[in-house]
C-alpha cells in the first residue's frame, strides 16, 4: 500500500512538477535540437562525455552489439543484476532519472546497492537519458530528491563526467577512483 | 617558527610560487566561464541570506535533522569540542573492531586534527581525495581547501609514492601515479570497516547530506563500508534541497572554477549494506560546536559561519598567492583561515597571521556567500593589536605624530627642509626620491622612496590663491596624507581642472589623517582619533556637490571605518554618514558632470585600478580613459589586483609587497605602454618606486596629473 502511494505520488510528481511545460510541445525528430537540449549537450561535452543522441529503436540495436557487465534500464526491463567487488568491472549501463540542462548532469537514484556499486567502480559507465527527462535547472531536481530522501535511507547521485582529479600539478587526470569514460545515449524519442 | 621567517622559506620555494601563480591566473579565467550568464551577485547574496540565522534557529534546524534521522536508527552525536568528536569517532571504530576508516575530504577533520588523534590511538584513518592522501603519506597538511597538494610537483609526488610504494614512479607520468593511487586506494575501501565524510550541506527537511567531489571518492567511503560517519559542522544545515541547491550552484564555480563538479550525491541515513550484519547501514552524525555556535549570536563574527568551504577567498588573494597555506591560514586557509583560526583556535595562534592580509578587498567581492572577509579581518586586527600589542615604534609614531596633525605637520616640515643630504633626482624621469635610506633593511630595498615636498599641499593651495576662487558650484576635497606631504602636484592639477571648469574647491582647515594606517596595523584608540580629527576638520556644507578624494583609501575610510569609530558619538556620526554618501572619486565626479576631453601627442596608456576605488567606492577609471584615448589606451592585465603597496604593510611585510610588485610591473611591461595611470597616492608610490628601481621607463601618473598634461577639455 505504502509503495503503491509512493509510486501514485511519483508519477504525478513527474507529470505535474518536474517536466517543464515547454517540453510538453517538443517535437524531436524533425526539428532542430531545443535550447534546453543544446545546453545540456555542451555543458556534458565540456567534461568530456560522449553523447549519442538516438532513437529508443536504434538504441536496441546498439544494445544487441554491447555486452555490459552490468545493467539497470527500467525503461527497457533490462536487468543484469551483480554485485561488482573490488576488482570492478569494464561496463554498467544504467537510466537517468533525470538529466539537468543547466549543468549537463545525470540524476540517478542509487539507493540500490548493487547499482551504486557498478556505477562507482565500472571502468566506463554507460548512461541512458530519455529527453522527456530533461529539465532545466538543478532547482528542478529539488522535489526528487526530497522524495527520495524522506525515507529510511537514500542515495542520489549527480554524476557530470567521469571520476577526475587535478590534484597533481592542477592536470586533468580522469578515472582517479571511478569511470574512466563516460557516454550517454539521449533517447529522443522516449 | 616566527611567522618572517616562515614567510622567507616559502617565497624561496620556486614550484609554489609557480603553481600558485600558473593557478591563480588560470582559475580566474574558468571561473568567470563558470558564472557565464549568471547574476553573481543575486546568487550569492542569496547564500548569504539563507545562512543568516541566530543560534536559536540553528538549533531548531538541528533538531529537525536529527529527528529525521534518529527515526531510522541513525546515530547522532553533538561534539562539544574537537576532541569530543575524535573520541567519539575512535569509539564507533573499536566497537566494530575496525582498525582502518577511509575518509573522504574533511576540512573539519582537518579542524580538529582527528587522524593525529585516532594514529595514536593505533587506529588508521586513511585519506581517499588524490591530494590528501599525497599529504597523508608525505606527513603533510593541506595547504589550499579544495587543492590541498597544490605546493607539490609531480617529481615530489612520484618520490612519495615510490617510498610509499616501493614500486619505480615516473616521476613525469602524472597519468601513472594516478593510476597508483587507484590500485592502492581500491583496496582500502574494502579493507576498511568504516568510512567517514563531511558534508557540504546538512538538509533539515529529510536528514539528507550533500557531498560535492570529483573523484567519486566519498561515494566509495560511503557506500562499500558498512559504517558510516559523517563529521559536520552545524552551520552546513539548511532547511531544505532549495537552499542546498543555491549553494551547490556556486560552491564548484567558486571553488575552482567548474560549472558542477563530477559528483554531488546525496545520501539520507540507513541505506542497504551487504557488507553489515543486518544488512543495512549504520549511520553516525557527529554534529561539532568547537566554538563555532557561540559566534552564531556574534554580531560580526557570526559572517564567518556563513562558509561553504569552497577557498576562492585563497584563490584570489595576492598575499597568499605569495605563500601559500602553509603560511597564509592554519587549519583552514585563506581569508576566511585568518579568522577562523582566531574564532576556533583563539586570538594567540591567530594574531600574527591576520597581519598578513593586505587589505585589498578582494575576498569580500569574491566571496560565493557574500561574507565580507577583509572587514572581519581588520576587526579582528583591532582585536589582536588592543590585546597582544602593536609594533612599538609603530604605536609611537601613530600617538604622538599622526594623531596629533600639528606635529605631524611641523615634523614633516623639518623632514622637508632637512632630507637634502639624502635626495636626489632619478635620471629616468627627473622626479625627487631619497637616493638612499639608511640603515634600510635589504628586504625593504625593492623600490625607491619619494622625497616629501618642499611645500605641503595646504600651503601651496593658500600660497597660490586657490582659495580666492569663488562659484556657486562647489565641491570639498580632502587630500589625506599622501598628497598633502608627497604628492601637492596630484592635488593642486585636480583643483585647476576643476577651477577652469566653474567649480570651487574648498579644502579642511588642518591636514588630518585618515586613520586607517592605523586600523589596519591595530591600534583602534589611535585611530579613533585620527577620524575623529579629521571628522572635526571636514566641512558639511549642504551646497557641496561632493566630498572629492584622490586617495580612494582615505575616500573608502570616510565612507565606512568612520561609521564603525563614531558609533557611539551620535553627533558624529550623523556627520560620517552624511559625508559618506558625498564621497566620490575625482574620475567618477568628471564622469557624471559629462565633462568631455581629447587626448594630446601619441602615448601608449595603460591603467591600474587601485583596490579600493573599485572595491570602497564602485569606482574605476578605466572605462573613462578607454574611450577618452581610444586606441592610445592598452588594457592592463589584472588591472584591479593589489599593487601590494597596502601602507605600512609594504615596510612590515616588504618580501610579500615586493613579490606582489614584481607581478604588477610584469603586466605593465607586456602592455608596451609608456605611461601608467592610476587614482591612487599609494599606488603611485609603490608602482613608479618599483619601476625606478627597476630603471624602466614607464611614467606614472596619477589621473589628475595625466589629465593635466595628456588631456584636453573639449568645451
Amino acid at each position: 500500500m505504502i509503495l503503491n502511494n509512493n509510486a501514485f505520488e511519483f508519477l504525478a510528481f513527474l507529470l505535474v512538477k518536474a517536466v517543464p511545460e515547454k517540453l510538453n510541445n517538443i517535437q524531436f525528430s524533425n526539428n532542430p535540437p531545443m535550447i534546453l537540449l543544446d545546453h545540456f549537450l555542451q555543458k556534458s561535452a565540456l567534461v568530456g562525455n560522449e553523447n549519442r543522441l538516438m532513437k529508443a529503436s536504434e538504441f536496441k540495436q546498439e544494445l544487441a552489439k554491447k555486452n555490459f557487465e552490468y545493467i539497470h534500464t527500467p525503461s527497457f526491463e533490462l536487468i543484469k543484476d551483480i554485485r561488482v567487488g573490488e576488482g570492478g568491472i569494464s561496463s554498467a549501463l544504467v537510466e537517468a532519472d533525470f538529466a539537468i540542462g543547466e549543468t549537463g548532469t545525470v540524476v540517478l537514484d542509487s539507493s540500490n546497492e548493487n547499482k551504486r556499486l557498478a556505477t562507482c567502480l565500472a571502468e566506463k559507465l554507460y548512461v541512458i537519458v530519455p529527453l522527456s527527462k530533461l529539465v532545466d535547472s538543478l532547482h528542478d531536481v529539488a522535489g526528487f530528491l526530497e522524495m527520495k530522501t524522506s525515507g529510511m535511507g537514500g542515495y542520489v547521485a549527480f554524476i557530470t563526467g567521469s571520476s577526475r582529479t587535478a590534484d597533481i600539478e592542477r592536470v586533468l587526470t580522469v578515472g582517479v577512483h571511478g569511470p574512466k569514460e563516460m557516454i550517454l545515449y539521449i533517447l529522443t524519442d522516449l | 617558527m616566527e611567522i618572517h621567517t616562515k614567510i622567507n622559506e616559502k617565497l624561496q620555494d620556486k614550484v609554489l610560487h609557480e603553481n600558485l601563480r600558473n593557478f591563480a591566473i588560470a582559475y580566474k579565467v574558468s571561473k568567470q566561464n563558470a558564472y557565464q550568464g549568471l547574476d553573481f551577485e543575486a546568487l550569492r547574496t542569496k547564500v548569504h541570506d539563507l545562512k543568516d540565522r541566530d543560534l536559536n534557529k540553528v538549533m531548531q534546524q538541528f533538531n529537525q535533522f536529527r529527528e529525521n534521522v534518529e527515526r531510522h536508527g541513525c546515530k547522532v552525536y553533538q561534539a562539544k569540542t574537537g576532541e569530543d568528536a575524535c573520541r567519539y569517532i575512535a569509539d564507533v571504530m573499536k566497537n566494530h573492531n575496525s582498525k582502518f576508516m577511509v575518509k573522504s575530504k574533511s576540512m573539519t577533520s582537518e579542524e580538529i586534527r582527528l587522524n593525529d588523534y585516532l594514529e595514536k590511538e593505533g587506529l588508521h584513518p586513511i585519506e581517499t581525495d588524490l591530494g590528501e592522501w599525497i599529504l597523508q603519506i608525505a606527513k603533510e597538511h593541506p595547504s589550499h581547501m579544495v587543492m590541498p597538494a597544490i605546493h607539490k610537483t609531480r617529481q615530489q609526488v612520484a618520490k612519495i609514492f615510490s617510498d610509499y610504494t616501493g614500486e619505480d614512479v615516473d616521476p613525469e607520468d602524472i597519468k601513472a601515479m594516478v593510476e597508483i593511487a587507484r590500485r592502492f586506494l581500491r583496496e582500502e575501501y574494502f579493507k576498511a570497516g568504516v568510512g567517514m565524510t563531511g558534508a557540504n550541506v546538512a538538509v533539515v527537511s529529510t536528514g539528507t547530506i550533500g557531498l560535492v567531489t570529483n573523484e567519486g571518492n566519498a561515494r566509495l567511503t560511503s557506500t562499500v563500508p558498512p559504517v558510516h560517519i559523517v563529521l559536520v559542522g552545524y552551520e552546513k544545515l539548511c532547511d531544505n534541497f532549495e537552499q542546498a541547491l543555491d549553494i551547490v550552484r556556486v560552491l564548484p564555480k567558486s571553488a575552482t572554477g567548474q560549472i558542477i563538479t563530477s559528483y554531488t550525491t546525496w545520501i539520507k541515513g540507513r541505506n542497504p549494506s551487504f557488507k553489515s550484519e543486518d544488512g543495512v547501514k549504520e549511520t553516525h552524525y557527529v554534529f561539532l560546536d568547537n566554538g563555532r555556535l557561540a559566534f552564531l549570536e556574534h554580531p560580526k563574527f557570526k559572517e564567518a559561519l556563513k562558509c561553504i568551504r569552497c577557498g576562492s577567498c585563497a584563490n584570489i588573494c595576492p598575499a597568499y598567492e605569495m605563500v601559500g597555506g602553509h603560511v597564509y591560514g592554519d587549519r583552514y586557509i585563506g581569508s576566511i583561515g585568518l579568522i577562523l583560526t582566531a574564532l576556533y583556535q583563539g586570538d594567540e595562534a591567530a594574531k600574527d597571521i591576520l597581519k598578513m592580509c593586505i587589505g585589498c578587498r578582494a575576498c569580500s567581492f569574491n566571496c560565493p556567500s557574500g561574507i565580507d572577509l577583509q572587514s572581519l579581518i581588520s576587526e579582528l586586527k583591532l582585536v589582536v593589536g588592543k590585546k597582544y600589542g602593536i609594533n612599538p615604534i609603530k604605536k609611537k609614531v601613530f600617538k604622538n605624530v599622526v594623531a596629533k596633525p600639528n606635529t605631524m605637520k611641523s615634523l614633516l616640515h623639518i623632514g622637508a627642509n632637512f632630507q637634502f643630504p639624502l635626495t636626489k633626482i632619478n635620471k629616468l624621469n627627473n622626479e625627487k626620491i631619497i637616493g638612499k635610506v639608511p640603515m634600510l633593511p635589504k628586504e625593504m630595498d625593492f623600490r625607491k622612496f619619494p622625497a616629501l615636498a618642499s611645500k605641503t599641499f595646504t600651503k601651496r593651495f593658500y600660497k597660490e590663491g586657490y582659495d580666492q576662487f569663488f562659484a556657486s558650484r562647489k565641491v570639498f576635497f580632502y587630500p589625506g596624507c599622501a598628497v598633502e606631504y608627497f604628492y601637492p602636484e596630484m592635488g593642486l592639477a585636480m583643483v585647476e581642472l576643476l577651477q577652469k571648469s566653474g567649480v570651487q574647491v574648498d579644502i579642511p582647515s588642518k591636514a588630518t589623517c585618515c586613520g586607517i594606517p592605523a586600523i589596519a596595523s591595530g591600534d583602534p584608540e589611535n585611530a579613533k582619533k585620527m577620524i575623529f580629527n579629521t571628522l572635526d576638520c571636514l566641512n558639511n556644507k549642504e551646497d557641496y556637490e561632493a566630498l572629492l578624494v584622490l586617495c580612494p583609501t582615505c575616500g573608502g575610510a570616510i565612507k565606512h571605518e568612520f561609521l564603525d569609530f563614531s558609533k557611539e558619538d551620535p553627533t558624529r556620526y550623523k556627520k560620517a554618514s552624511q559625508l559618506g554618501t558625498k564621497v566620490s572619486a575625482f574620475g567618477k565626479f568628471l564622469e557624471e558632470n559629462k565633462i568631455k576631453f581629447r587626448v594630446k601627442g601619441n602615448q601608449k596608456i595603460t591603467y591600474h585600478t587601485p583596490c579600493h576605488d573599485s572595491r570602497s567606492l564602485a569606482y574605476s577609471a578605466e572605462n573613462f580613459l578607454a574611450s577618452v584615448l581610444g586606441k592610445q589606451f592598452v588594457p592592463l592585465i589584472d588591472s584591479n589586483v593589489c599593487c601590494g603597496f597596502g601602507g605600512t604593510y609594504s615596510l612590515d611585510f616588504a618580501s610579500i609587497s615586493n613579490g606582489i610588485l614584481d607581478k604588477k610591473i610584469e603586466n605593465i611591461e607586456a602592455t608596451n605602454a609608456n605611461i601608467l595611470v592610476t587614482d591612487c597616492p599609494g599606488c603611485v608610490m609603490q608602482i613608479n618606486g618599483g619601476l625606478m628601481h627597476k630603471n624602466i621607463a614607464v611614467k606614472v601618473l596619477h589621473l589628475t596629473e595625466f589629465i593635466e598634461n595628456y588631456l584636453e577639455v573639449i568645451d
